[in-house]
């Protein structure tokens, strides 16, 4: 009689958890909140492009920051992380991590290398052989975490290695340079328009980033997959028992967070003339930052693919703008940090609904 | 089963359909206002692109940079770091491009993947010298930089007439295997001993360049070799990490130890000497000093004739002349 009203809390519907999809009007105060959480990542990049406009130095009256080709430079060089930051979202929105990528891109830069250089193949066979061997270096760990239960932290731990010793035995522990021509020894001249952009203005390797972007957006807005994702990652178990099928979903997002790597490194390649088996050191953790500013949750099943975009975004504008401004490079580093930590703690905050 | 193969169609589909795409070439943003012109009493921006500010040698050639510039009025420089990825260093010199800089300085990580930046701050007018490592091609103003052969060879005829007259053993530990001055300072040092036949390498261990590597080879070589009269380090770090190893075995002073780089800085091979650690270093100049030169001449004399190539020398540094070579040098006490 008196205990507290049980009737009330079992009335109250559940909460459908991982929110996705459209934008759901604010009806409240809590919804316009959760909103502004929800899009921490685009506030936040519109707020640090303001910033740059207005700290940035002009040069014959022009504003540095907003010339076109500034602008090129700066979707240019976010490019090659963006598209790995957009495999690793899967993998994280599962719960999982890969550092595999960084090493990953590199053997996919040797091998671009190798196969047009040493082997004389055509930029088709070359492009597909590469994309494979991303996808099945992704897709094996993949298999590996899925069905040995081990945690992706070590099994992409352990990828990196090896992937790395790959190039660089592949390689010869050496940089492959790739020189254009129809000679032998020589990659067909059209590879280099990876290096090249469109009317001058776009630079290639952002189009391709902008056109995954938009298909991983749409991968995870519309599909049953990007649903067993958001399951899986949010209670694993539950997702089970409802019929998610949670190895092969495991095994197809590390194929794909593989896949996006591969990519990156024939970009790489293509950009730089040279595939290196050193090549993409440390942008594991790069594509994790872009991530977490995004706003998706280490812990897997909430975070969103636009946040992810906005978030490599982000970080590109900060490097332009502390390098236009030169700042010291190891001051730099500093404020890079302060802005990760800010942004996960910006996610600690976020009302959690009752 | 049919959503994931769909997610990653769409994925495979995309990714295919735009690296087959075809676009036009980059032709260069053709830049109008390249550099300002030269003269003196003018206001200059110099963009110091620098491979690895982590690695001691290249964090004196910064300051050998920015120290010379600072004697030339007019002259600012900024400097940025590319921690050693040739992506970064890319979108550092379109950084300094953005910002107008009158004269670029870079010092490459790589060769062939800095070529096409470089080649397009040269084709804007921008005057380019390439400090120590190469770039591909010949579109840039000077290179500058030291012959490790020459080097190597000064290291063997030490060894060979005033440190080992009589002959003796020597190890060679030498830096990161397929690095070009590797190769150089091992083949400039065998150049260098020809002369002195008594002289034998015993034994050759690579340390990759480093302080802690260094010490641990010599341990194991100490025990292989135990009648060592010589070590020869293919730089001051390696060189400090096997007398370590020596003292560690009580025989420091039974064998010679010498190194080369003489950085100018408290923990580099000009201290080691001055503190009898090592019996001789060699100087592998910056060229920092040598490049605000030539960017003077280039900027503020309005010189059109300055020499593509400047090979520096080396300067020998043993006990006698330390002390006066680490002032010369610009060394912090």
């Amino acid at each position: 009689m008196n205990s507290p009203n049980p009737t009330t809390v079992a009335a109250s519907p559940p909460e459908t958890p991982p929110r996705r999809g459209a934008i759901r009007l604010p009806k409240d105060r809590h919804a316009i909140v959760d909103n502004f959480f929800r899009f921490q990542s685009l506030f936040g990049l519109v707020a640090v492009f303001v910033i740059a406009i207005a700290v940035s130095p002009s040069r014959n009256g022009e504003n540095v920051f907003l010339s076109s080709g500034n602008l090129a430079n700066i979707v240019r060089a976010v490019s090659e992380i963006g598209i790995i930051a957009v495999g690793m979202t899967f993998v994280i929105l599962i719960g999982g991590i890969d550092l595999s990528v960084g090493a990953v891109l590199g053997l996919a830069a040797v091998g671009s290398a190798t196969l047009m250089v040493d082997s004389g193949l055509g930029i088709v066979p070359t492009v597909l052989i590469v994309l494979f061997i991303g996808t099945a270096f992704g897709a094996t760990q993949g298999a590996i975490v899925a069905r040995l239960g081990i945690q992706s932290f070590i099994v992409t731990l352990a990828g990196l290695q090896a992937a790395r010793g790959i190039a660089r035995m592949w390689s010869g522990g050496l940089g492959i340079p790739i020189a254009y021509g129809d000679g032998p020894q020589e990659a067909p001249e059209a590879f280099s328009l990876l290096s090249g952009s469109i009317n001058g203005v776009l630079p290639v390797p952002a189009l391709i980033f902008l056109a995954i972007g938009v298909g991983a957006l749409l991968v995870l807005r519309s599909t049953a997959f990007a649903r067993h994702v958001y399951a899986i990652g949010g209670n694993e178990k539950a997702a089970r028992l409802s019929g998610v099928p949670v190895r092969r979903v495991r095994v197809t997002v590390f194929a794909i967070s593989g896949l996006l790597a591969a990519l990156a490194g024939i970009i790489h390649a293509g950009q730089l003339n040279q595939g290196s088996p050193n090549d993409g050191a440390g942008y594991e953790l790069d594509a994790i930052a872009a991530v977490v500013i995004g706003g998706t949750s280490l812990a897997g099943g909430s975070g969103s693919m636009g946040g992810t975009i906005a978030g490599a975004l982000l970080l590109g504008i900060l490097n332009n703008i502390l390098a236009l401004n030169n700042i010291d490079a190891n001051v730099q580093l500093v404020v890079k940090g302060l802005v990760i930590v800010a942004a996960a703690a910006l996610q600690r905050l976020r009302p959690r609904i009752a | 089963m049919r959503y994931t193969r769909r997610a990653i169609t769409i994925l495979t589909l995309t990714t295919l359909a735009l690296t087959g795409c075809s676009v036009e070439k980059d032709g260069g943003d053709g830049g109008t206002d390249a550099s300002a012109q030269c003269g003196s009493g003018k206001e200059f921006l110099i963009g110091m692109s620098q491979a690895n500010n982590a690695e001691p040698y290249r964090q004196v050639m910064n300051d050998d940079v920015s120290t010379a510039a600072k004697a030339v009025s007019g002259f600012k420089v900024v400097v940025s770091d590319a921690a050693q990825d040739n992506s970064k260093q890319v979108a550092d010199v379109e950084n300094f491009l953005s910002q107008g800089i009158n004269l670029l300085i870079i010092s490459p990580n790589e060769a062939k993947p800095l070529t096409a930046v470089v080649k397009k701050a040269y084709d804007k007018g921008i005057p380019v010298i390439v400090l120590d490592r190469k770039v591909e091609g010949d579109a840039y103003t000077a290179f500058i930089g030291g012959d490790n052969v020459a080097i190597g060879k000064a290291a063997g005829e030490y060894y060979a007439k005033t440190l080992l007259p009589q002959g003796g053993k020597v190890v060679e530990i030498s830096g990161l295997p397929g690095s070009t001055p590797a190769a150089e300072r091992a083949q400039g040092f065998r150049e260098g001993i020809a002369s002195n036949p008594k002289i034998e390498i015993v034994a050759t261990q690579t340390a990759e360049w480093l302080r802690e590597k260094g010490q641990s080879v010599m341990d194991a070589m100490l025990k292989a070799q135990p009648d060592i009269d010589a070590v020869y380090a293919h730089n001051d770090p390696m060189a400090e990490g096997a007398y370590l190893a020596a003292k560690a075995a009580g025989k420091e002073s039974a064998i010679k130890f010498t190194g080369i780089d003489a950085l100018p800085v408290p923990s580099g091979g000009i201290k080691a000497v001055e503190q009898g650690r090592l019996q001789a270093t060699f100087q592998y100049a910056t060229g920092g000093r040598e490049a605000i030169d030539l960017a003077k001449k280039i900027l503020v004399d309005c010189s059109k004739d300055v020499p593509k190539s400047t090979t520096l020398g080396t300067t020998q540094i043993t006990k006698d002349n330390a002390a006066q070579v680490y002032t010369e040098l610009g060394g912090k006490q």
